[in-house]
């Protein structure tokens, strides 16, 4: 059982070295495809992405019971969860755990990069207030390390995911990603090493793009209809930021991290239309993937956007791309048929 | 005695005319134009005489010709989403249309767009104008509104990084010196700084004007000029703000409404509800402002666009680049925001004496719930309408009137 304070983190920008360096634990809230979103959540939040509601649900309904975080860190890469942090800021007062913004810029320059080094900085001195703890470099050393072993479970995970044929399902490495995004890091690094699955070689391989995947549940009802998912778009799955790290101390893994940040693909909501269709192309090729399923979730405006140029960019690699708009898993009922036709060239993309 | 219509206004929206047909000659003869969001720095424009086009006015021109359906089913037959941020987005449809049906001629292929990453769509927009056949996109980033105080309005002229935080205003500052070499590499011209600092200078004066405009119309009873005559005199000035003629329009809409005052006009003789509207012009149909006047003597006499152009906008330092970017870091989340939103539109409520509040909630706008929780706690009615300004299927569905003349009755009582 560990006593270190939890972190809620919304949002996949955060460089967990710098939580764990801390002595917290980084916690990432998800919230889910399904369940409840509270009538005062709706109010305050206005139109958003249901997910994001149903995070502020969750909070609002713990908030002053044992499964509250200590605090929370709350990413600007959505326009929900940016206004998700604009109605907790003003909720601290009501007893809701005190909560930082950590606003990445995506546009890389010079200026950008010393921004960006700025607000980790800032970010690790919130964690700093909850955990009493100023990480030098021998505390940014360790959780460098721990987090480092988090990469190559991560890694040999996404290696199993794209084997031919796969030795994990997508479902279940989307369910071990999640859990190791909000666990203590040996509990996740487990958790990832334990994820294996007998795939059935016959399983159509299917990338998956459109909206995050919160939790398993619309990965499960498509692979219930004879597909296994290779890749994905989501920053839960192939996207999600977890096993980096850097050396020195502060300033400089600030630094380095920052770098790292404008380096790497990013999900939906903050992507532009191109860097997602070729992100999608390149991932879905990688994982020999040969049909695609876009999911986009109501209530998520971004990939609406990306669809064409995304369907277009796969269909030059020869993947033929089916497209959802739901609300939840049981809109995707009936999937397996047009999934077969798909795949078979019954239908046109 | 009632006022008609108020010359500025009419003169505000002939200039625009005259203008944009002239920016339509300039891109004829080769002249690169640019296609601007709102919140994007136009005084580098201004400053190296590259004619620029907002994406918002354009918007609410083709939403008063009632081509927002036709536009935004130009964007679904792209196979792109005609039901996300439409305000923002009918303007790419309407590059579409036949000629023949585009408004006032239609907006030439700009060879710049330019916006801020704000938001998830915003971005994708600019992109798809940048994939259009002659045009490039710049983006510039946009951060969140960390810190936002309230009471701003009494600092952000000369003290903008206790409103928005140094950092931003650094980064934007950089983002605005990139974007002003693309475009001198492109165009071949050199920004001078002077004339960027002279541009600041005459922005701030437009400024002041205003800030005298919206008190006199705040203290004044009954109300002097109707909303949808201080929208154009106040909107089309700003998109050509810091220009002389923009200072000059400023000042004559200050003298018009000093004039009406001294001479007692009214919009409304019979005045008993004051208004206020909370959200973007309802541009499809400029008339409802009016329609409460009649059953209701409900009179709107507060929209955002003279009061953010009185408080929002003035910015003084020696750097003009600084400056200008201290302007656009967080022009919007002062509206949008809270508590730098609510406690402003508080102080705006009570400095007009206002009995009601129409709130227009758009899909893309935080924090609603805290302005009209805030309106709401000092006494003053409140009535959101989920709508989108520029769409007007959207607000047909929302049965914006019905609602309004409902709203009035039951929670507007009558001054005596």
């Amino acid at each position: 059982m560990t006593t270190a304070p939890v972190i809620g983190i919304v949002g996949n920008d955060v460089p967990r070295q710098l939580v764990l360096a801390t002595g917290a634990i980084p916690h990432r809230l998800f919230g889910s495809w399904a369940g409840p979103v509270s009538d005062r959540a709706a109010s305050l939040l206005g139109a958003v992405d249901p997910v994001a509601a149903r995070i502020l649900t969750d909070l609002l309904a713990s908030a002053a019971g044992p499964a509250a975080p200590a605090a929370l860190v709350v990413c600007n890469d959505s326009a929900s969860h940016l206004r998700l942090f604009y109605v907790l800021r003003l909720l601290t007062a009501e007893g809701l755990p005190p909560v930082h913004l950590l606003d990445l810029p995506r546009r890389d320059s010079p200026a950008a990069r010393r921004f960006a080094a700025r607000r980790l900085q800032a970010m690790t001195l919130f964690c700093t207030e909850v955990t009493g703890r100023v990480p030098g470099p021998a505390e940014l050393g360790a959780a460098a390390e721990t987090e480092r072993r988090i990469g190559v479970a991560v890694s040999a995970l996404r290696d199993r995911r794209r084997a031919s044929p796969p030795r994990v399902t997508g479902t279940a490495a989307l369910g071990a990603l999640i859990d190791a995004l909000s666990a203590p890091p040996d509990e996740g690094t487990a958790r990832l090493d334990a994820a294996v699955s007998d795939v059935d070689p016959e399983a159509a391989r299917l990338h998956v793009a459109g909206s995050g995947q919160p939790d398993p549940s619309v990965y499960a009802v498509i692979e219930q209809a004879g597909t296994v998912i290779v890749s994905d778009d989501v920053d839960t799955g192939d996207l999600a930021w977890i096993g980096e790290a850097a050396d020195g101390d502060l300033d400089h893994v600030c630094a380095a991290l920052a770098e790292r940040h404008f380096a790497r693909d990013v999900a939906a909501p903050v992507s532009l239309i191109a860097e997602r269709a070729a992100g999608a192309e390149r991932r879905a090729g990688a994982a020999a993937a040969t049909i695609a399923l876009s999911v986009r979730r109501r209530g998520d405006d971004g990939p609406a956007w990306d669809l064409t140029a995304t369907r277009a960019a796969l269909a030059r690699s020869g993947i033929r791309t089916l497209d959802r708009t739901i609300t939840g898993a049981a809109d995707l009922a009936g999937i397996g048929d047009e999934l077969r036709a798909l795949r078979s060239g019954a239908v046109a993309s | 005695m009632t006022g008609g219509r108020l010359p500025s206004a009419a003169a505000a929206t002939q200039h625009q005319r005259e203008w944009f047909q002239e920016v339509r000659a300039a891109a004829a003869a080769g002249t690169p134009i640019a296609f601007l969001n709102a919140d994007a720095p136009h005084e580098v424009f201004r400053a190296l005489d590259i004619p620029y086009v907002v994406n918002q006015w354009w918007a609410s021109v083709i939403a008063a010709k009632r081509l927002g359906p036709q536009s935004l089913a130009a964007v679904a037959a792209r196979g792109l989403p005609d039901d996300s941020q439409q305000y923002d987005t009918i303007a790419l449809g309407a590059q579409d249309l036949p000629a023949a049906s585009a408004p006032w001629g239609g907006l030439p292929t700009p060879r710049f767009a330019v916006a801020e990453r704000s938001g998830d769509v915003v971005p994708r927009i600019f992109e798809l104008w940048g994939q259009r056949a002659g045009t490039e996109t710049f983006l510039l980033s946009r951060t969140a509104a960390v810190p936002a105080p309230e009471r701003w309005w009494e600092m952000v002229a000369d003290r903008p990084d206790d409103v928005f935080g140094t950092d931003r205003i650094d980064l934007l500052a950089a983002e605005i010196r990139e974007l002003v070499a693309w475009l001198e590499e492109r165009t071949g011209r050199t920004l001078e700084l002077d004339r960027l600092a002279e541009i600041m200078a005459l922005g701030n004066e437009q400024a002041s004007w205003n800030r005298r405009t919206r008190d006199l119309i705040a203290s004044a009873r009954p109300t002097p000029i109707a909303v949808t005559d201080s929208m154009p005199s106040v909107m089309v000035p700003q998109w050509h703000r810091g220009s002389r003629w923009a200072v000059e329009a400023a000042r004559r809409l200050h003298d018009e409404v000093a004039e009406r005052v001294g001479a007692g006009h009214a919009v409304w003789r019979g005045e008993r509800r004051r208004m206020m509207w909370i959200g973007r012009g309802l541009w499809s149909d400029l008339e409802l402002y009016r329609s409460f006047q009649e059953d209701f003597d409900a009179v709107f006499v507060w929209s955002m666009y003279l009061a953010i152009a009185a408080d929002g906008y003035a910015r003084y330092g020696d750097d003009p680049i600084r400056a200008l970017a201290s302007r656009f870091v967080g022009l919007t989340d002062l509206l949008y925001v809270p508590p730098m939103s609510s406690s402003w539109y508080v102080k705006e409520a009570l400095g007009h004496g206002v009995d009601g509040v129409v709130h227009l909630v758009a899909d893309d706008t935080p924090g609603s719930a805290f302005i009209s929780q805030a309106l709401e706690a000092h006494g003053i009615p409140v009535l959101e309408i989920a709508a989108n300004n520029a769409d007007s299927r959207s607000t047909a569905g929302a049965r914006v009137k019905e609602r309004i003349g409902e709203f009035i009755r039951a929670r507007v009582p009558a001054r005596a």
